[in-house]
């Protein structure tokens, strides 16, 4: 395995290890997207949400600093093993924002194109 | 020009560090530092609770970032060092791995054959589908260090290795050090100063900020300092 091939292998594990809790909210989100058009209740719009609303994108976006700072918090060990396969916290988080942004794009837009 | 792996992990290297000054709440914990370690050497950094050892192992590690720290390679500025490949490893008193993770998978990700890590230590090999958490402290800290004391870099810095660890233990460790040491150089900090004495070819005491070199009669200077009692 060359370095390159350890170090993706390092950032996708260290992703298993966060993504718990980033794809509950990116689930909670979507959910939440949808909500006007799977319960209609009064004073909320009842039209469907195409796209990916810019609104969402923020929520996910805070939503992600707050998981990146809980973490930093919470286990504050966790990165030793990775800075011993020469990751650093802005290879390891960089890793997890195209990860988990990626896969919270797609998700939406597939979530929007089931709904049109 | 970044190094490569193979220039790194072959010949002889020196290790220097300088520069670093880390202040905690108004106190300076390191103030005059000069340190030197090369491949072929097993260097020992004596020092007081709280005078700085892990702190100064992870500035130069790369992992605490000190402003105007230098940490050289062969003369070459090498800041982080440990995103230079292969160059150097260390070992947090914190344990290693991330929870769940099996000494196979970690031993594969570090590039070591986890079966050659552990020779000498019979016990070791069944317990290489576990993880840190499933096994004793002593066992769980030995394969930390085995792991990365065999893994493929010049140098590798251990803070408190033998933390844990039963006697025969040690002592077996002590020769896989010896051996480690015809490929790479070691930093240890240890409190087990009787263990680690006897292993290195280069004493430091850390005291009041400063990284002194010791001579060769470093026992006496070590009670000196009051380090060791007379």
């Amino acid at each position: 395995m060359g370095i390159w091939g350890t170090r993706l292998r390092g950032i996708w594990l260290f992703y298993r290890g966060v993504a718990p809790a980033l794809l509950l909210i990116s689930a909670a989100l979507l959910l939440v997207m949808q909500l006007p058009a799977l319960v209609p209740l009064p004073g909320l719009s009842e039209e469907k949400v195409s796209g990916v609303p810019p609104g969402l994108v923020l929520a996910k976006l805070l939503s992600g600093l707050a998981v990146w700072y809980l973490a930093n918090e919470l286990r504050p060990q966790q990165y030793w093993f990775y800075y011993n396969l020469g990751l650093s916290r802005a290879w390891l988080w960089g890793g997890v924002a195209v990860l988990d942004g990626g896969l919270f794009i797609v998700a939406a837009e597939v979530v929007a194109w089931l709904w049109k | 020009m970044e190094m490569k792996n193979k220039d790194l992990t072959s010949g002889s290297h020196v290790l220097e560090a300088d520069g670093i000054r880390v202040v905690f709440d108004g106190r300076p914990i390191l103030t005059d530092i000069y340190l030197r370690v090369q491949t072929g050497q097993i260097v020992g950094l004596l020092g007081r609770n709280g005078s700085g050892k892990s702190t100064l192992l992870q500035a130069v590690f790369g992992a605490r970032p000190v402003p105007d720290a230098s940490v050289r390679i062969d003369g070459r500025r090498a800041v982080p060092a440990f995103q230079t490949p292969g160059l150097l490893n260390y070992l947090p008193q914190a344990p290693l791995l991330p929870a769940g993770m099996t000494l196979r998978r970690a031993a594969q990700l570090l590039g070591v054959d986890p079966l050659a890590a552990s020779a000498g230590f019979p016990e070791l090999p069944a317990q290489l589908d576990c993880h840190l958490g499933e096994l004793s402290g002593g066992s769980s800290r030995l394969w930390q260090v085995l792991l990365l004391l065999h893994a493929n870099t010049a140098f590798s810095l251990f803070d408190e290795p033998f933390s844990g660890i039963m006697p025969v233990h040690v002592e077996t460790l002590g020769a896989a050090m010896q051996q480690a040491r015809q490929r790479k150089g070691l930093l240890l900090t240890d409190h087990r100063y009787a263990e680690l004495l006897p292993l290195c070819d280069v004493v430091y005491l850390l005291q009041h900020g400063r990284l002194q070199q010791l001579g060769p009669n470093y026992r006496d200077e070590l009670v000196e300092y009051g380090y060791l009692l007379d």
